[in-house]
């Protein structure tokens, strides 16, 4: 409530996409209340907040797979709209589910490319469906995602994805969500189901997004992650802005107390950190 | 740190399965195990034990094995078509109706003076169409496909009965006649095997060189090779026998294109990758912005169409249509026997159309073989349900040490 108007401190870096006064409703509930977010190129911001506090939401409004009852959608300070998946992955922004969504079936190149898959050329005279599929082309893609990420682990572009560990399959969907000339990438509890190697795995992958000069949303309930990973941290309480904090500047106990209670007004020593 | 897992039998099945050539290896070990049998083992047995004079190898002469082939060519065109909506994980138990109508259809066609050719596009088209209606249903009402076809077996089984009051018709149309009667000249099967052969062998080593080129991992040389031989030595000794016989005929030709087309459009593209994909995670393939419900109706409308070549292919064969032939139940299990025996999965999203064939033949073998060596209808419907059986099983197990679910 205190610090909504003006989240962008001076150590902030210029932000990529912005959003500011989302609300959104189902029925009778408030799920987004005037929410603000917004998250730069190069920096893992994470985004925080109770059980129902909204991050989900929040997310699935900035992929398109909600829209908006109000609010306004700024990309490197250009006015767009987002009212369909499509409209986001046009814009660039890529969501990570929870639960992957990958052919198990399929291998990690078909699973790269699926619903794109490169054509070979000269067959123009069939529907482009029927147009024989570059197999090699694919894996050649699949090779350049899956080193871009250093997923080292993966032996083959060609495993089946149903044999691969949890990391590994995180991994993937990370970089087919990547490897769609994103520049956002929203990841939902990517570390939620792995185990410690795992999470390891992953949290190396986030980082090398990061460095890649992607804008990342970390979404996530664990503490330890976020402040291994984030750089800035959004916190969401009953579907409204607490505070955004600089990972380097807080604690987590700070962090779980806005989450749980809220900044208190007087309290005037979180509110500094909170940029 | 990961301590290496113990790779279990059902492990080395499962990978082995999932490898494309792999795939086939089952069905056909099962394929020589019941050919062995047949061929080989019961006549020494009937040898030996006095019942019979001389070592009978009827099973395997080239005679019964050119009826083997046209007897499970109704079958395996049915089959193919069912590993289609198959992949999708869903099942069509209309596909013998829908064939039996069109084959009734066709005879009733011709007999009122359509030429031939123009009565066989007339009923593929019928049959498309009766498929995807099905297709329609399934993907936009949401009635599951079980419920749809089984509805559509009933129906479909009403509508051949009106077209066909009597129950039977005499198909004399010699353009009909000609699909199954119409013979290769030796020495043009002969050249048409060694073509295939080698754009098969060539295509082989072409990919292989592409991908040493592009810096791609390879696959193994010895595979590779043994692939080509096996497929070689497969597609010229079937040649060979039929030649022993009569010739090639032009329904298995068809059949085998057909079955090759299909192929090709459920490995080779977007489209075919969207089968595939939907059969695996459909919540995945809507996530990328495939048209989930559009990719149903196409697949049940493929099925349509395989049935109405396999109803074409049956009013050839036996020069009539009968009610009996089609309607029933005993083709439309054995189409899908023949699919889930190639290892298909019923779970959706493994599965190629290659597979049905050799299922086909597997299902044909075994009621050839048994009605040779004189089994009763009865054991004959009890071994195809063990073998059914073991082939689910299969399908289950390797899908199960897959993990997760």
């Amino acid at each position: 409530m205190t610090s909504k108007k003006d989240l962008v401190g001076q150590e902030a870096p210029p932000a990529h996409l912005i959003v500011r006064g989302i609300d959104k409703s189902f029925g009778g509930l408030q799920a987004l209340r005037e929410a603000d977010f917004e998250v730069a190129r190069g920096e893992v911001m994470a985004l925080v907040g109770d059980n129902g506090a909204g991050k989900s939401t929040l997310m699935k409004v900035l992929a398109g797979a909600y829209s908006a009852d109000a609010g306004s959608f700024f990309l490197d300070g250009n006015s767009v709209s987002i009212k369909s998946p499509n409209d986001a992955s046009d814009l660039g922004i890529q969501i990570v589910y929870q639960d992957l969504a990958l052919c198990e079936n399929l291998d990690v190149a078909a699973n790269l490319s699926l619903g794109a898959e490169p054509v070979k050329a000269g067959w123009s005279f069939l529907p482009h469906f029927l147009r024989p599929i570059d197999n090699l082309e694919m894996e050649s893609k699949a090779n350049k995602a899956i080193k871009r990420l250093q997923v080292r682990t993966l032996h083959s572009v060609r495993a089946k994805v149903s044999g691969l560990s949890g990391g590994q399959r995180q991994a993937i969907a990370i970089a087919r969500a990547v490897g769609t000339e994103s520049s956002v990438v929203m990841l939902d509890e990517p570390t939620a189901a792995l185990g410690v190697a795992q999470t390891y795995q992953v949290l190396q992958v986030v980082k090398r997004l990061r460095d890649t000069n992607h804008a990342v949303v970390y979404i996530s309930h664990n503490m330890q992650d976020i402040f291994d990973v984030s750089d800035r941290i959004t916190v969401l309480r009953h579907g409204q802005n607490v505070a955004t904090y600089i990972t380097s500047k807080t604690t987590p106990d700070e962090v779980v107390m806005a989450m749980t209670k809220g900044i208190d007004k007087n309290s005037s020593g979180s509110i500094q950190n909170a940029i | 740190m990961q301590s290496e897992k113990k790779i279990t039998f059902l492990d080395r099945l499962r990978t082995m399965r999932e490898t494309e050539f792999g795939a086939f290896l089952p069905v056909l070990f099962a394929l020589a195990a019941i050919w062995g049998y047949f061929g080989f083992i019961l006549p020494l047995h009937d040898l030996i034990t006095g019942e019979a004079e001389s070592f009978r190898a009827i099973f395997l002469s080239p005679r019964n094995i050119y009826n083997l082939f046209m007897q499970s060519a109704v079958i395996a065109a049915l089959a193919v078509g069912i590993t289609v909506v198959l992949l999708l994980g869903e099942i069509d138990l209309s596909a013998a109706a829908t064939a039996g109508v069109c084959a009734a259809l066709l005879g009733v066609l011709v007999l009122s003076g359509v030429p031939g050719f123009f009565a066989c596009l007339i009923v593929i088209f019928v049959g498309i169409i009766m498929g995807a209606a099905q297709g329609l249903l399934v993907a936009y009402v949401g009635i599951p496909s079980f419920v749809v076809t089984l509805a559509g077996l009933l129906g479909y089984q009403g509508l051949m009965q009106k077209i066909l009051p009597t129950g039977n018709l005499n198909v004399g149309d010699p353009f009909v006649r000609s699909i199954a009667r119409l013979l290769i000249p030796d020495m043009w099967g002969l050249f048409l095997a060694l073509v295939v052969f080698i754009l098969f062998a060539l295509t082989t080593v072409r990919k292989q060189l592409q991908r040493k080129e592009k810096g791609l991992e390879l696959d193994n040389k010895l595979t590779v090779w043994f692939q080509i031989i096996v497929f070689g030595i497969i597609l010229i000794s079937a040649v060979l026998t039929l030649n022993a016989y009569r010739s090639l005929p032009l329904l298995l030709v068809l059949l085998i294109a057909f079955t090759a087309l299909l192929d090709w459009i459920t490995k080779s593209t977007p489209y075919g990758r969207s089968l595939f994909a939907v059969g695996g995670n459909s919540e995945s393939a809507r996530r990328v912005g495939m048209k989930i419900k559009r990719i149903r109706v196409s697949a049940f409308a493929i099925v349509g169409l395989m049935a109405a070549i396999g109803g074409i292919f049956g009013a050839s064969r036996y020069g009539s249509v009968s009610y009996t032939a089609f309607a029933g139940g005993s083709l439309l299990l054995e189409a899908i026997g023949a699919a889930v025996i190639g290892g298909t999965s019923l779970f959706g999203g493994r599965g190629s159309v290659w597979n049905a064939i050799l299922g086909a033949l597997v299902i044909g073998s075994l009621g050839n073989g048994l009605d040779l060596s004189g089994a009763s209808a009865a054991d004959k419907l009890m071994v195809s349900g063990a073998i059914l059986l073991l082939a689910v099983a299969i399908d289950a197990l390797s899908r199960n040490s897959a993990g997760g679910r």
